[in-house]
């Protein structure tokens, strides 16, 4: 365990994350890239990004406030030490799309009253369920909780976005991978530190696993949500900026052409398949909310 | 040279949003960090230290290990009630400093022949600087902000920027240099908590009486762990840095009276 | 946005202006390093462009001679401060 969490020191992430794949970046991306003009000029294709960004915003708010909480609650000091790396990548998060927001067009004054506008409730109501297990300080249930639902489902999310942009805007494609590289930490901590706890507490599994069913019901909600308002990545619908590529594909499906239904499957589905492939390393059971 | 890169020519909002951000602490970070793992020039040669002398300097750095061990379990509890976005970021910043300290603290005992450092901070570990540190977190588990800040960044930081400074300049060379990349980061600390909460004073100068009793309970734990510290360095009473000077200064800045 | 260290006094003589050089100090984001210096002790003297932080003890610069009223901010300890005159001397003092 202690060579595992060696690397995860302080100095391995300033020399892969500051100094390595962010060094040069402003906002987690390069200084000349720009939000494409069709976007900023096309308000309901604005208004899309808007929305999709204050989830991201939401989902690493509540990132920052569980990684924050679980440094105090950590049984030992290699696990703090990963865990205020962790907080600072959260921060780095909330602030980069935050900027994104400004970026498109938000004012500062209305950042909060605009998060409030679009926030999807039931992304609320996910952040709340881990956010009681971080109150009472239980680490076991906090690290899945955070490191494996809420990362995973990062993870998948950050990646469907990061087909969909990768063509049409440059400048959130770079963002995302930013973030993305950052999670692959994060959940590969979760999942290697976690598992031994998971061995040596076996009577805590009832508990978390409970937990695990409760947030992926709220999970699925949100996307359902999102789906239903936004539709897919903005920048993978037929009207977007694709620059003379081909369209867009996310688990086989052109993105630009999928439905709603369609898209919400495919994501659900990765999500859930990670869930459980992941949960049944460490040795939990995925709990369906069906 | 533009505008935006004199920093006097900026707005005070401007300012703030600019060294609260991810994007100063990396910029900065970056210009005393780069090229030094665990804080330290690669090459940088050691000196033979008397036996005293190495056993002096394990019990200092034991209590920096739990002064920082305070600052990171503090800093990290405080973001679920920082009052802004700002204070959010900035403290994540502080979180991964305090990280850091830690880290490279324990690098150096062990470099210094500690096999267990657990064990030795255990052993060692002076009695007031435990009770500052229990203190320092109830007023976090409390969310009891006003509290938070001035108990960790006015007085532990000040506390710490004082000794560092001081302790850099009579180390070994490899000690030396990692106190002085330590002192970079505290610089931010303190000046975070100074103005926070100087702001705060002005809007609501009621929690001065409240904060003045905390300085009076705090006072001591502080004075007790600076003697004790300058002690195991093997500092001469009248060759001792004024940390009288800097914390009084400090508190004196803020309106509380000595 | 002008600058308020460039507003003219009536009766005053212009402000020096000076050339700002690296100075090797190293805990801000490159663009800033050259508004601030390490203060070298008891045995330092400040420039006409220059003021002692009392926070952080970090001597900082200005592309103009600084004079009271005028304010500047550290970046390093994130104050802002006014200088002020005390028995002859200019020093700074943190407004928060």
């Amino acid at each position: 365990m202690v060579d595992f969490l060696s690397n995860y020191s302080i100095q391995k992430w300033l020399e892969s994350c500051p100094q390595g794949y962010l060094e040069d970046t402003i906002y987690g991306h390069g200084a000349d890239e720009r939000e494409p003009e069709e976007l900023l000029q096309n308000d309901d294709y604005r208004e899309q990004q808007i929305r999709t960004t204050v989830q991201l915003i939401a989902g690493e708010r509540c990132a920052l406030a569980a990684s924050s909480g679980l440094v105090n609650a950590a049984p030992d000091q290699a696990s703090k030490t990963f865990l205020a790396t962790q907080t600072l990548d959260e921060g780095r998060h909330v602030e980069i799309f935050t900027q994104r927001l400004f970026d498109l067009g938000v004012k500062p004054n209305d950042l909060e009253s605009t998060i409030a506008t679009y926030i999807n409730p039931h992304l609320g109501k996910f952040a709340e369920v881990l956010l009681e297990k971080i109150d009472k300080k239980d680490f076991v249930a906090g690290v899945v909780g955070q490191n494996i639902v809420l990362e995973g489902m990062a993870f998948s999310v950050f990646e469907m976005l990061h087909a969909g942009a990768e063509a049409a805007n440059p400048k959130f494609a770079r963002t995302l991978s930013g973030t993305i590289a950052d999670e692959r930490r994060h959940v590969g901590f979760g999942e290697n530190r976690i598992g031994d706890l998971i061995r040596r507490y076996p009577e805590k599994k009832p508990e978390v696993q409970r937990m695990q069913r409760d947030m992926t019901k709220h999970m699925l909600a949100t996307f359902h949500e999102a789906f239903a308002r936004n539709g897919g990545p903005a920048e993978a619908r037929p009207s977007a900026p694709q620059k003379g590529k081909p369209a867009p594909t996310y688990q086989g499906l052109n993105m630009a052409e999928a439905s709603n239904e369609e898209m919400e499957g495919a994501l659900s589905a990765t999500v859930l398949k990670e869930f459980k492939t992941r949960l049944g390393r460490i040795g939990l059971e995925y709990q369906s909310p069906v | 040279m533009t505008e935006a890169d004199n920093p006097h020519e900026l707005g005070e909002a401007e300012f703030r949003a600019t060294v609260h951000s991810f994007e100063f602490w990396f910029e900065a970070v970056e210009g005393y960090l780069h090229g030094r793992p665990y804080g330290v020039s690669p090459g940088l040669e050691e000196v033979d230290l008397t036996e005293r002398q190495r056993d002096g300097l394990i019990t200092t750095l034991c209590n920096y290990c739990v002064g920082e061990t305070a600052a990171l379990d503090a800093s990290s509890g405080m973001i679920g009630f920082a009052p802004d976005r700002g204070a959010k970021i900035f403290l994540a910043t502080q979180v991964v400093d305090e990280g850091r300290h830690l880290e490279v603290l324990l690098h150096r005992m062990k470099q210094l022949g500690v096999a267990d450092p657990d064990a030795e901070i255990a052993r060692r570990a002076n009695r007031s600087l435990l009770k500052f540190k229990d203190r320092l977190l109830e007023f976090v588990d409390a969310r009891d902000w006003e509290a938070s800040v001035f108990a960790q960044n006015v007085i532990l930081e000040c506390l710490e920027f004082t000794v560092f400074r001081h302790h850099a300049g009579t180390a070994d060379p490899v000690t030396a240099e990692m106190l002085r990349g330590i002192v970079s980061d505290e610089r931010r600390h303190m000046g975070f908590g100074e103005n926070d909460l100087g702001r705060r004073l002005l809007t609501a100068p009621h929690t001065h009486d409240r904060l003045y009793k905390i300085k009076r309970q705090l006072d001591s734990l502080v004075l007790d762990t600076f003697a004790e510290t300058m002690g195991e360095l093997g500092i001469e009473r009248e060759e001792r840095p004024d940390l009288a000077g800097d914390y009084l200064a400090a508190v004196a800045r803020l309106g509380f009276r000595s | 946005m002008t600058d308020p260290l460039e507003l003219p006094k009536a009766g005053r003589r212009p402000r020096q202006t000076f050339e700002l050089e690296e100075t090797g100090f190293n805990e801000v984001p490159k663009r800033f390093r050259r508004f601030y210096r390490r203060w070298r002790g008891p045995g330092d003297k400040l420039g006409p462009n220059e003021a002692l932080c009392p926070v952080c003890k970090v001597v900082i610069r200005s592309t103009k001679e600084l004079r009271a009223g005028d304010r500047v901010y550290c970046m390093p300890c994130m104050s802002r401060l006014e200088l002020v005159e005390e028995d002859g001397m200019l020093i700074a003092k943190v407004i928060y």
